[in-house]
């Protein structure tokens, strides 16, 4: 368990946060849970993984949700909870992985192994980075970005009590457009790497 | 006029707060009940009178709050203290029936009895959860059973989610039945001083020809789908009836003490005990015998929604006492032209459709008033009103997923346990299946009172 490490990756859409975390789960061999991790929950309980990406990271809509006791028929609610619960239970297994988004920084708060990352873009290079990706036009990539930060942002904020992006919430935020998607990976490697050597000097 | 307004954006405000769910429900009630008493009462109309009527607090001194002999409930304004008394006691006995293992031990019997087959146990836990929910909230019937059907269904190899569809329906349905199957109709029958046998007689024979053309919808929509039910041969895995009762002592105290509040209400009409009495004998019943569980069976009790009704019959007292209310009734008046049928019709489906996507309870509360002056200024019978809005919010509530708690509760279960229900899913059955209900209800009223 000493050598456990989980980095909870929070991003802006087009940030390259996605990719800095798979390439750092590379570097470490570990797994990485990003929506692959539905599939996992897919297999696990039986349930159509179209289904699950569906309501994968979105906020519940509350006109059509209703809480009573406790229980809700958001089907967002359900699937957040079946990944915060997954999650959950590997890291109390002492399993080191890599984490995307899904309010980990949140739901995992007070785990020693955790590392938690927020890595934000300007908005030139953000855009950039989506055109290229999706083959967007400028005002679409845009668009795109604004919508898919606006569900992220509601997502965590529902769930979690900080709020999304805010740094008092994270061990590090970065902005990738400075240093560049291998950049990050390497101050976050940096920062792992003195995380370690921390708890080495403990024992 | 001014306090008429400001009545109406406080009722507006508390309905938009609680299906914002940002607050929980019982402050935004309470909030919005306390402004209902300073600004409204206190500042707008300077009446002193209006508050002490709203607060009903005399109610608990006087006889006929506890016993009447020969007639129903006192009819009231302002917080039904009745309602609210008889649901903590229910809310207590529940509590003791659960931990005793009660509604397990039922689900199991009956799986056992219909020889675990799945067509069979879709139309007896139908019929089960309509007879559990004419006695016990719905809320709790759907509770076990839905987590009984997960567990067969998981066992016998076919999907639970047709069976806890049809359950949600039909615990909507058997709400409807009795006084207290749901709260509106505890709402209902206390305010406008029905009896139990009332109700049975008239919304329980819509409710039971309903059950019947319900049983055949849901069998001709699954059958199919449950037939291919694939496990029939692991009948050594299938959990004992007998394995559900966790002491046998406190399940046979639970059976009486249930038994015992069943009679009590089929009889309070004839005994002269109210409903508010009733409430008192099955809690203090169920403390008394629940040695040092008791403590832990009043904290249980759900607070939070006894107190949203409190702060939800001031909002509406206050609708009631400013004239609002009897605006609406003008205008329900008004639009049917003095014809009872096009009134009934109205009333029923516009209970219905409401039901669908607000909270029936509010709703319900806020309706009285208006049936009270609409049979006033109309000389339609006020019974025929009072069955009409307790059909439509009772059924309304089964055509979307947030029209009712026990839908809500059934599909939180389904779906934590990996069988998701979406809107989609859910409306394809059972908003067909309310229309059919309504259009039912609305017949038999008509047929049979006018």
């Amino acid at each position: 368990m000493e050598n456990q490490i989980i980095i909870a990756l929070g991003r802006e859409f087009g940030s390259g946060g996605h990719e800095a975390g798979q390439k750092l789960a590379d570097r470490y061999g570990i797994k990485f849970l990003d929506h692959y991790l539905l599939q996992t929950i897919a297999d696990e309980k039986c349930i159509d993984i179209d289904l699950l990406k569906k309501y994968d990271e979105k906020p519940k809509n509350r006109i059509l949700s209703r809480t009573v006791s406790g229980y809700s028929n958001a089907l967002e609610e359900h699937v957040a909870n079946f990944q915060f619960d997954y999650i959950r239970k590997i890291a109390d297994e002492g399993e080191s992985f890599v984490v995307i988004g899904r309010c980990a920084e949140h739901i995992l708060r007070g785990n020693p192994a955790l590392i938690s990352v927020f890595v934000l873009g300007n908005m030139d290079e953000k855009c950039k980075r989506i055109m290229d990706k999706y083959n967007l036009s400028h005002d679409e990539a845009l668009r795109l970005m604004k919508r898919k930060d606006a569900t992220r942002k509601s997502y965590h904020n529902y769930y979690c009590s900080g709020k999304w992006g805010d740094s008092r919430n994270y061990d590090l935020c970065i902005n990738s457009s400075n240093l560049g998607v291998d950049g990050v990976v390497d101050i976050i490697e940096l920062l792992v790497k003195r995380e370690l050597s921390s708890r080495e000097a403990l024992l | 006029m001014t306090a008429q307004i400001i009545a109406v954006a406080i009722f507006v405000v508390m309905f938009a707060l609680i299906v914002s769910e940002k607050i929980e429900r019982q402050w935004v009630s309470l909030g919005c009940g306390l402004l209902m008493l300073i600004v409204v009462f206190g500042i707008c109309m300077q009446d002193m009178e209006a508050v002490y009527e709203t607060l009903n607090l005399k109610a608990f001194i006087t006889g006929d709050f506890w016993y009447e002999r020969g007639a129903g409930e006192n009819a009231s304004t302002g917080i039904n203290w009745s309602t609210i008394v008889f649901i903590y006691g229910m809310m207590i006995m529940v509590e003791g029936m659960g931990v005793s293992g009660f509604f397990r031990w039922l689900c199991l019997r009956i799986a056992k009895a219909v020889k675990y087959r799945a067509v069979p146990i879709l139309i007896t836990f139908m019929v089960i959860s309509f007879v559990l929910a004419m006695f016990i909230d719905s809320i709790t019937v759907i509770l076990f059973l839905v987590s009984v059907t997960v567990e067969l269904a998981g066992l016998l190899g076919f999907s639970p989610i047709p069976v806890i569809l049809a359950e949600v329906f039909c615990a909507n349905l058997g709400g409807a039945a009795t006084m207290c199957g749901d709260p509106p109709n505890i709402i209902i029958g206390t305010s406008l001083g029905y009896t139990f046998a009332d109700y049975v007689l008239n919304t329980g024979l819509l409710a039971v020809i309903s059950l019947i053309f319900t049983v055949m919808y849901f069998y001709f929509c699954f059958r199919k789908e449950l037939a291919t039910s694939t496990n029939t041969e692991v009948s050594k895995k299938y959990p004992e009836p007998v394995s559900a009762i966790k002491e046998r002592g406190r399940f046979a105290i639970s059976c009486i003490i249930f038994a015992s509040a069943v009679i009590l209400l089929v009889t309070h009409a004839i005994t002269g005990l109210t409903v508010a009495s009733i409430g008192v004998l099955i809690a203090v019943a169920t403390i008394l015998t629940s040695g040092k569980e008791a403590v832990k069976f009043i904290k249980k009790a759900d607070y939070k929604t006894l107190s949203f009704f409190v702060g939800l019959f001031i909002v509406v007292g206050g609708l009631e006492k400013t004239g609002v209310l009897n605006l609406i009734a003008d205008l329900i008046e008004g639009i049917s032209g003095n014809d009872p049928k096009l009134m009934v019709a109205i009333i029923l489906w516009l209970s219905a459709i409401a039901s669908a996507f607000v909270d029936n309870i509010p709703f319900a509360a806020t309706m009285i008033p208006v049936i009270k002056a609409l049979a006033a200024s109309s000389g339609v019978d006020l019974s025929v009103l009072a069955w009409t809005l307790a059909m439509g919010t009772d059924i309304g509530g089964s055509a979307t997923p947030i029209g009712a708690s026990a839908n809500v509760v059934g599909i939180s279960i389904a779906s934590k346990n990996g069988h998701m229900i979406g809107w989609g899913k859910y409306c394809k059955y059972l908003a067909p299946a309310t229309v059919m209900v309504i259009l039912i209800s609305m017949i038999g009223i008509f047929l049979r009172y006018f």
